[in-house]
């Protein structure tokens, strides 16, 4: 063991204290402003707001709280959840595996699991780098996770497409492929061109979809909260944050908003829109640059949903959330697939164990690289870091 | 025999060694009773015979327990009408213990010259054939020498009782297995007693 857990725990006491204490200070300013959260008055000072925060966009207001539907009597949950083996730069063989596990659950008279997982290898020049001529990207690390996204919900969207309706969808996380916007066009273009196909089969299906997000890390309705706050417009001016942080340096300023703790929107809806098990916030719209390259029918909007263990996001296409049936159903069959699994919906839960790659059967596949190179004739010399790694000694 | 090859196949090797192998059920919660016979059809024509010597149903993957999904209205069969995933992560195991292979048609109260190969099918062993296999309880100090989940003495008191039903309430048979027994635990008349006591019919 070579980390002082020691040496870095006093410090870790003192910053303990100090955040919650600092968080306590904001509780009270938090509540006080939504109690007097004042939406038409809100409503004119996002219009005009430049903040540098993402900014949910209210479509049936800020507050309110929907009780879970009734269960359906029958529907099917399909998920999918992917998992990848990154290309190996010690390896002189280019390659990576997408691993995607698939559970389809159908509940009422007669139910049924279909549960599957299929590896698919990748070598082909085209599979390992993109290119528009003068540049060449190699697929792996963040661009190969969004292809994982991609086969992820291609996957979903074939299959559940192809099912007797009720039908939803599940995947694992956010369905606004905002990473997208630090990528170079093409990579774009590449990544969201099926991505939005898929989205789209699913709207021509009427298949509703959601992305799951467990303990999200969000702030969009927390933002809100905090031009709600700001004290520019009472003075005449609109909500500029560039404008108000600049000044922290030039005159010593302190932003209104930073009377208001430094949380997420989960802490927000959990214990201050206190949302009891089974309920979810309004729909709202997210703000992401990226979903200005989504048709309109197909941007993600989303929610906030109590599932019994936790307060998390969850994801829809705006189709969806414009029709109560499809919303309906989603949020029943959310919370019925959580109570299924401890607060955590049980089809992604079980397509996860299908997805996952584990470390043995990671060495499991370098060893039989390695056996396949040594057939013929090649040793494998790794790097002599990678070496030092595997042969520890003293 | 009048049984459909299908119908006999109860699961897969899954673990092999000289002394008895471990399967999985095809089906969730499918074992084949303690003591019973099972089958392995080897790949040189050799059939090795086994008793069933343990089962259990657990989680497929050992990193993840099984938890409670009923409650006072749901429960028994009912929670696997609505878990229908159950049956893809639970599995149904059982061991079985090689006593005898038959070999050019010749039957050997020995253990196999060679394993059965992982993931061979195992079957049940149709009554008549099982009834040749045990006709004469010679395999019976293997069993009595079984060293694995549980005692010796439970394994063969279940096998005898199993033949015992699957022969018809054979008396002359459960004579013959008494007797050997008696053999096999001649200096030791505190096994032995348990053990007749168990197989005895008018004592159960």
């Amino acid at each position: 063991m070579t980390l002082d857990v020691a040496a870095i725990a006093e410090e870790l006491r003192r910053l303990a204290a100090e955040t919650a204490s600092w968080e306590h200070a904001g509780w009270s300013a938090l509540h006080a402003a939504v109690r007097d959260l004042d939406e038409t008055d809100l409503r004119q000072r996002l219009r005009t707001a430049k903040t540098s925060w993402l900014l949910a966009r209210a479509i049936q207001g800020y507050r309110g709280v929907s009780p879970c539907p009734p269960q359906p009597e029958r529907y099917t949950v399909v998920a999918t959840d992917g998992s990848v083996l990154n290309p190996d730069r010690h390896s002189p063989l280019r390659y990576y595996v997408i691993n995607l596990g698939t559970v389809v659950l159908a509940y009422g008279d007669a139910p049924q699991a279909r549960m599957e997982s299929r590896a698919r290898l990748y070598a082909g020049e085209e599979d390992l780098y993109l290119s528009d001529l003068s540049r060449r990207v190699p697929i792996s690390g963040t661009v190969l996770g969004f292809k994982r996204a991609v086969e992820e919900l291609r996957q979903a969207a074939e299959l559940a497409c192809s099912l007797d309706p009720p039908v939803v969808v599940l995947q694992d996380g956010t369905l606004i492929l905002w990473g997208l916007e630090s990528q170079p066009e093409f990579v774009v273009n590449w990544a969201l061109g099926p991505f939005l196909e898929a989205l789209a089969a699913l709207r021509d299906a009427r298949v509703p979809v959601a992305g799951f997000i467990s303990y999200p890390g969000s702030s969009d309705v927390m933002n809100v909260m905090r031009v709600s706050v700001c004290d520019y417009p009472p003075r005449g001016m609109p909500v500029n944050c560039d404008h108000c942080r600049a000044r922290i340096r030039t005159e010593g300023h302190r932003p209104a908003c930073d009377i208001l703790p430094d949380v997420t929107d989960r802490v927000l809806f959990e214990q201050v829109f206190k949302l009891t098990p089974g309920e979810r916030s309004p729909v709202y719209a997210s703000a992401s640059t990226i979903l200005e390259r989504y048709p309109e029918a197909d941007r993600i909007n989303f929610f906030y949903l109590h599932t019994g263990a936790e307060v998390a996001r969850v994801e829809i296409p705006t189709w969806v959330s414009r029709d109560r049936a499809m919303l309906d159903l989603l949020h029943a069959a959310i919370i019925d697939q959580c109570s299924r699994a401890r607060g955590y919906p049980l089809a992604l839960q079980e397509a996860h164990e299908l997805a996952v790659i584990r470390a043995e059967e990671r060495r499991e596949v370098e060893i039989l690289v390695d056996r396949m190179l040594a057939e013929h004739g090649v040793v494998l010399r790794r790097s002599a870091k990678e070496r030092s790694k595997r042969g520890r000694y003293v | 025999m009048s049984e459909q090859p299908e119908s006999l196949r109860l699961g897969e090797v899954i673990e092999t060694s000289t002394v008895g192998f471990v399967a999985e059920c095809d089906e969730l919660h499918c074992l084949p009773p303690l003591g019973s016979l099972a089958r392995v059809n080897g790949p040189e024509g050799d059939v090795i015979y086994a008793v069933v010597t343990y089962g259990e149903t657990g989680s497929i993957d050992p990193g993840r327990r099984v938890v409670r999904r009923g409650s006072a209205d749901l429960r028994d069969q009912a929670i696997y009408q609505q878990n229908p995933e159950l049956r893809h992560v639970l599995r149904s195991v059982f061991s079985a213990a090689a006593i005898a292979y038959r070999r050019d048609d010749r039957l050997s109260y020995l253990l196999p010259p060679l394993p059965p190969p992982l993931h061979y099918s195992v079957e049940r062993v149709p009554t008549t054939e099982a009834r040749e296999v045990t006709d004469q309880p010679r395999y019976f100090p293997i069993l009595a020498q079984y060293r694995g989940e549980i005692p010796a003495d439970q394994l063969l008191a279940a096998h005898a009782r199993h033949l015992y039903e699957l022969r018809g309430h054979d008396r002359d048979w459960l004579e013959r297995a008494a007797r050997e027994l008696a053999r096999i635990f001649k200096h030791d008349y505190d096994r032995l007693v348990p053990l007749l006591e168990a197989l005895d019919p008018d004592l159960a």
